[in-house]
């Protein structure tokens, strides 16, 4: 279930969707972007990164709350009876948390050059953010917490990579220049694994724990937004930023 | 020749994996199958091996199973009561026959806060690193080490009754009889079995820098049993080091009977049937490093089998075996890389009225390999084996083998 709600705030100058509309459609197409956008099938983290995005200046902000109608099971290990012993207590991912983002992004969105750095963590056997949301351009460290050997590595046709096995207090990088979702291993704990969700724009957020989230600096327009959270998106959602205004958008996943 | 039932199997398993071939990689699921809120894990492990048929019998773990031509499921589960009490099962079937239980055992963790543990019934190995690994993606070959695998002719139920019978059986193992107790002809034991789990009780305990494993159980390394045919028990034990972070150093050690009452029985009398003096008696050590990209496997065994021979004044045949391999693992690329081993079976001598030879052939195996991973658990192996025996109809064989594995 979606519910859209829209606030106007204060009306500022701005540059209408009916501007938008066919300048977003010409780049879309040329850039393929759409057919990215509709492959991405995200979960997220990191507050509303759109905040960087000042070319409109009168933009709004589009906020609201994903609810998970069935929670997501908890990874468990793979059952090994070759095991001497109970295996050692790990860390549980944090499943809950989902990536909303815009299917479609305003002209200019993909103009940034900006990069970032962003850090998922190997710690007491579990990737720490679960999620990772990321703009393309931005490099993920991979730093291993544990006093144990991983090796992270990842077959995704997004980015395919194999950091190797490194120690407690070493780190290993990539950067992400393609936008799509990782599914990122270990390959020594079979029950290891994150998403990393590389975007071409800043316009996505992630749920905070009760699964609220605001992206930011939206430019007025309508566009359509997508919640997704562990493999599963929702359909796209119209709704329309007014000129300086929030919109408010619910969305209902699995 | 496959059987009716094979084909069946076959085409299930290649439904199977090609119906989840998916159009990007990592959409196969891999997570385990887990319900009852957390407490019920499954999961599951198949793989697929072919060969051209392997002449000198040199992978074969009796005389119908080669582990270069094999279709095996396999389903694990795991049912936790609570923090204190699990239990554990594999079930097996291997080229569509009875799934038979691999392993199946309580696991009792007496206090949640100690890693100390207590396995009961048909538990993994104490014995050696290899046995614990027999997972298809777990071992970066598809051969396995010759120690683990390979059949020499001596039984625990058949006995020789001169050296030179004994010697007669060499590079025979897969199908080997003798005079004494039972006549029939049948596989020998390898050195360690990875093919049948022990049955008994378990002790384990471990720390970051060591872990220590006990068992009492039936049986010995090269042939336990789930029930006993000797009124012996095994005792074994191993313990781990892991100095470093990558090295993990590890001995082992077991003894128990290993010829059976009815054996003994025909060899010596009634009186001799409780006679816990032959035994099999066997020491090991491994190492492992890793680091980066690669891996490297280091393991020795050592198996002394004490035989009653009826022939000779001294009444008692000892029979040495020494199994190395060394083995190595290079990841070139991700999803892609290259594996190989190098493996060597040695024999002790024994005299016979005219010479002085070696037990059995000793067994040199030389095999090259890689993989690649299509995704996360669906992985194609390839390997090449040249194989040379000191001994037996066939002394040299070159081997290619195919193997796609799948789990979740």
């Amino acid at each position: 279930m979606i519910v859209v709600r829209t606030q106007r705030k204060r009306r500022t100058q701005g540059i209408g969707r009916s501007q938008w509309a066919p300048l977003v459609s010409l780049f879309l197409a040329a850039a393929g972007f759409v057919s990215f956008a509709a492959s991405l099938t995200p979960s997220a983290s990191s507050a509303s990164s759109a905040s960087s995005f000042s070319r409109a200046g009168a933009s709004g902000a589009i906020r609201g709350r994903v609810e998970l109608r069935r929670v997501p099971s908890v990874s468990e290990r793979r059952p090994n009876v070759s095991d001497l012993g109970t295996a050692s207590h790990r860390d549980l991912p944090d499943r809950l948390r989902s990536v909303v983002y815009l299917e479609t992004a305003p002209r200019g969105a993909f103009e940034q050059t900006e990069t970032g750095h962003a850090t998922l963590d190997q710690r007491n056997e579990t990737f720490v953010p679960h999620v990772l949301a990321i703009t393309t351009g931005t490099t993920v460290d991979f730093p291993n917490s544990d006093r144990i050997y991983h090796n992270v590595f990842s077959l995704s046709k997004t980015a395919s990579f194999d950091l190797g096995r490194y120690a407690v207090g070493h780190s290993k990088s990539i950067r992400f220049d393609k936008p799509g979702i990782v599914r990122v291993f270990c390959e020594i704990h079979s029950h290891m694994s994150a998403f990393i969700l590389v975007f071409s724009h800043p316009f996505f957020a992630m749920t905070d724990s009760d699964g609220r989230y605001r992206i930011d600096n939206v430019p007025p327009g309508t566009y359509a937004v997508i919640a997704w959270n562990e493999g599963v998106s929702s359909d796209p959602a119209p709704v329309t930023v007014p000129n300086g205004g929030i919109a408010e958008l619910d969305i209902a996943l699995r | 020749m496959l059987t009716a039932v094979h084909k069946r199997l076959l085409c299930v398993c290649a439904l199977a994996l090609c119906a989840g071939v998916p159009a990007r990689a990592q959409t196969l699921p891999s997570d385990p199958v887990v319900f009852g809120n957390g407490r019920v894990t499954l999961g599951g492990d198949v793989s697929w091996s072919i060969a051209p048929e392997d002449t000198g019998f040199f992978n074969y773990t009796d005389y119908e199973h080669s582990t270069l031509r094999m279709v095996r499921l396999a389903l694990i589960a795991s049912v936790k009561a609570d923090d204190h009490l699990a239990l554990l099962a594999e079930v097996r079937s291997e080229n569509g026959e009875h799934p038979e239980p691999y392993g199946l055992y309580l696991r009792i963790r007496p206090w949640t806060g100690r890693a100390f543990d207590i396995q009961v019934g048909r538990v993994p190995p104490t014995f050696g690193a290899f046995a614990r690994r027999t997972y298809a993606a777990d071992n970066p070959l598809i051969g396995y080490p010759l120690a683990y695998q390979y059949l020499t002719s001596i039984h625990a139920d058949a006995l020789p009754r001169t050296t030179d019978e004994l010697l007669r059986m060499r590079g025979r193992g897969w199908l080997s009889n003798f005079s004494i107790g039972n006549p029939a002809p049948d596989r020998g034991v390898p050195l360690v079995s990875a093919f049948r789990w022990d049955t008994g009780v378990q002790l384990h305990a471990e720390s970051n820098l060591i872990e220590a494993t006990g068992s009492f159980t039936t049986g010995t390394i090269s042939n336990p049993r789930f029930s006993d045919d000797n009124g012996g028990r095994q005792i074994a034990g191993r313990v781990v080091l892991r100095p470093l972070v990558g090295l993990i150093v590890g001995g082992s050690a077991a003894r128990g009977p290993f010829v059976s009452r009815t054996a003994l029985r025909a060899a010596l009398g009634e009186a001799g049937a409780g006679d816990d003096a032959f035994t099999q008696t066997a020491w090991g050590s491994d190492v492992e490093y890793s680091r980066d990209y690669y891996l490297l496997r280091l393991e020795t065994v050592v198996s002394t089998w004490t035989l009653p021979l009826v022939s000779a004044t001294a009444g008692q045949l000892p029979l040495r075996a020494v199994g190395t391999s060394a083995e190595g693992r290079y990841k070139f690329r991700p999803g892609l890389y290259g594996a190989a081993r190098v493996d060597h079976l040695g024999f002790s001598d024994i005299a016979t009225a005219l010479t002085r030879e070696s037990w059995e052939a000793p067994v040199t195996r030389v095999a090259v390999g890689g993989g690649y991973s299509i995704q996360r658990n669906l992985l194609l192996k390839l390997e090449f084996q040249h194989n040379t025996r000191e001994g037996g109809r066939v002394q040299r064989l070159n081997l290619g083998a195919a193997q796609v594995v799948f789990w979740f």
